[in-house]
């Protein structure tokens, strides 16, 4: 078993707040993933979850039970290091092997289990080679291989792949997507890469200054956004953002204008009394169209970046210059200076308040295309 | 790294090293120049490298001139070995402590160390002899020893705590979350990565100690079988002339085990500092 629930957790460093209240339950078998800015506490409740950081207050439940303060193997847990941080000194075998010699395991079962670990990491023809023999792949699934060797309920990733090159990562990830499958545990994943996040999570955690943002699948985060934070984060290029003033206001959608006039209606639920307020309309760069749409945006491209399979296209909106970015097909006739027609459907709208609180969208989550999401988080 | 000198400035570097070596080893030579030469030669003017009668002699007599000096070679050894060795027992876990571990006067404690260091030996040699004296363990290799760990450790902390400072704390986590308890990492996981600053450690108090027990053995002790060799080598001091050459056979030879001792262990320093493996 690997359920895990937070309670009101707190922690702070002297006077400093760094995490303000975190409650989250985590399922048997799930993959969570902690995402958000540096510095926001990400790898601060993992390793309070871990048992390295000493809870301020609230709980931590593991399984059921209160672990706030148990040492890390009583709770059951075991942690990848973004530096791996394996004993240089030991070889690989014995580097996995640790945690058994420490339990005083019997030499027979022991050793059936090192093997059985480096036979799911491919480790086998580098038991006897010490970590600075091995390549940065190698070192991470040594370090991974030392976690399972336990067999903990919880597993805990902090960055683990992110000393690694593109395509060691990739492959990485997938290797790790297999590992949650087969072993049939919990992991909590820390990472600042959204492709990690999208492809690997079943639920993303999105943390701002110590609190969490929101809470959902990748899709739902993509389509659903929460507020501002959580839109401007989940995403690559980032959404764009425009003032806008609500016109008229209903449960069965919403309708702006735009500073220039133009008027759009978004498939949102609307509030009462928002009439004449001022909210922001957010539209991702993916989902600009070169002609059709509900309306037509001008931009004046500043740089453009041209892929191959698309093109990126950096331009700034209206008189404010307001940074604006779209991805368009990668023939797509956009040029430095030279004013850019893109259109804009009402239906792939964001709309926040004054807030940043989103208004619910109208989208069915299980209707949606997967390549949208891997397009968008690559 | 690319050749950034030029070759006059290479030619003033090696001068200056060349200097520098002639001022280090001029010693070395001028007591091995002595200790081939017979006694009369000595102090011919003018000064001439090379006298009749220069041989090996000095080094077979002085065994028979001094009877005991193999002992007070070993004792010499044996000393430096016991500081060395009990002193790192007691660095190894403090400079442990102080890198890693928040506790109350812990900077003031380092500040005293550092003071400590400044305060040599020698000025409280009086107070010492009385301690000794009124322990009843004057004319015992414990009053040699002791206070010999108690000068070097103060400054094996400070030279191992940087060192261990620089271990990323992530492998004790590690380790921690592995399930091994403090004294497991330490001895487990801390010293083997830490060796070869341990090395560094070993070799400096080994040295310390070696040079310092010529003050200790002169006020502690008057046993003639425990002294270490800068007392014994007293015995070379006959009433009416010194033997210079056997003395002089007898220091080198007396030096040779530490030399010994550095080369082989600066091997292992450099081997030590090349296998590391920790991702940073
Ligand atoms: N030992 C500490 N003492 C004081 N403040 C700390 C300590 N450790 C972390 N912090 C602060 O806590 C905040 C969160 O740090 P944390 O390492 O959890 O960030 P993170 O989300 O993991 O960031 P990154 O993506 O850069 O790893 C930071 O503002 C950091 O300065
Ligand atoms: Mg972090």
């Amino acid at each position: 078993m690997g359920q895990l629930n937070m309670r009101a957790v707190h922690k702070t460093y002297g006077t400093m707040e760094v995490i303000k209240g975190i409650d989250l339950d985590i399922a048997h078998g799930e993959f969570v993933v902690f995402v958000g800015p540096s510095g926001c506490g990400k790898s601060t409740l993992l390793r309070m979850i871990a048992g390295l950081e000493e809870i301020t207050s609230g709980e931590v439940q593991i399984d059921g039970k209160r672990v706030n303060d148990l040492p890390p193997v009583k709770r059951g847990i075991s942690m990848v290091f973004q530096s791996y941080a394996l004993y240089p000194h030991m070889s690989v075998y014995e580097n996995i092997a640790f945690p058994l010699r420490v339990e005083k395991m019997k030499k027979a079962e022991l050793d059936a289990r090192v093997r059985r670990a480096s036979a799911i990491l491919k480790l086998d023809e580098r038991l006897g080679h010490k970590p600075g023999q091995l390549s940065g792949g190698q070192r991470q699934r040594v370090a991974i291989g030392r976690a399972i060797v336990r067999e903990p309920s919880v597993f805990l990733f902090d960055e683990p792949l992110s000393n690694l090159d593109a395509a060691l990562r990739a492959d990485m990830r997938v290797e790790l997507s297999k590992l949650h499958s087969e072993l049939d545990a919990t992991m909590i994943y820390v990472t600042h890469d959204q492709v990690e996040a999208m492809t690997m999570a079943d639920r993303i955690v999105v943390l701002d200054g110590g609190l969490i943002s929101q809470v959902g699948s990748p899709l739902e985060l993509y389509h659903k956004p929460a507020n501002l934070f959580v839109a401007g984060f989940i995403g690559n290029p980032k959404m764009n953002f425009l003032p806008v003033v609500c016109e008229s206001s209903g449960l069965d959608g919403v309708t702006v204008r735009l500073e220039d006039g133009g008027k759009l209606r978004l498939s949102v639920a609307g509030r009462p009394g928002m009439e004449g307020q001022k909210l922001t309309l957010g539209i991702r760069p993916e989902h600009l169209t070169t002609g059709g749409g509900d309306l037509q945006l001008t931009l004046l491209p500043r740089v453009i970046e041209r892929l191959g399979m698309q093109t990126v296209a950096y331009a700034s909106y209206g008189k404010d210059e307001t940074p604006f970015t779209a991805v368009l097909a990668g023939s797509a006739p956009a040029a430095v200076n030279q004013p850019l027609h893109l259109g804009i459907a009402g239906s792939d709208c964001h709309l926040f308040d004054r807030d940043g609180v989103a208004f619910e969208r109208d989208v069915a989550l299980t209707d949606l295309d997967p390549t949208q999401l891997l397009q968008a988080a690559s | 790294m690319i050749d950034r000198y030029r070759w006059w400035e290479y030619v003033l570097i090696y001068l200056g090293l060349g200097l520098l070596l002639v001022f280090v080893l001029a010693p070395f030579v001028e007591a091995f120049l002595v200790s081939l030469r017979p006694l009369d030669g000595l102090f011919s003017i003018p000064y001439r490298f090379v006298t009749e009668g220069m041989s090996f002699d000095a080094y077979f007599t002085m065994w028979k001139s001094v009877p005991l000096l193999w002992r007070y070679m070993l004792n010499s050894f044996f000393i430096a070995a016991a500081v060395t060795v009990l002193g790192l027992m007691a660095i190894i876990p403090a400079s442990y402590a102080f890198s890693r571990f928040e506790f109350k006067g812990r900077n003031v404690m380092m500040g005293c160390f550092l003071a400590v260091n400044m305060v040599s030996g020698a000025v409280l040699i009086i107070p010492l002899y009385k301690v000794m004296q009124n322990l009843g363990l004057l004319n015992t290799y414990f009053a040699m020893i002791a206070p010999g760990v108690a000068f070097v450790i103060p400054t094996g902390i400070w030279l191992l705590r940087s060192y261990l400072m620089k271990i990323p704390p992530e492998l004790e986590e590690a380790a921690l979350v592995d399930g091994a308890g403090r004294l497991y990492t330490l001895v487990r996981v801390i010293i083997p990565v830490a060796m070869p600053g341990i090395m560094v450690v070993a070799i400096t108090t080994f040295i310390a100690a070696y040079a310092q027990q010529f003050l200790y053995a002169l006020t502690f002790n008057s046993v003639n079988e425990l002294n270490p060799l800068p007392v014994g080598l007293y015995q070379f001091f006959g009433r009416q002339h010194v033997v210079w050459n056997e003395l002089m056979a007898a220091s080198l030879v007396g030096i040779l085990p530490v030399l010994l001792l550095y080369v082989f262990l600066q091997k292992y320093i450099v081997a030590g500092l090349t296998a590391g493996a920790v991702k940073s």
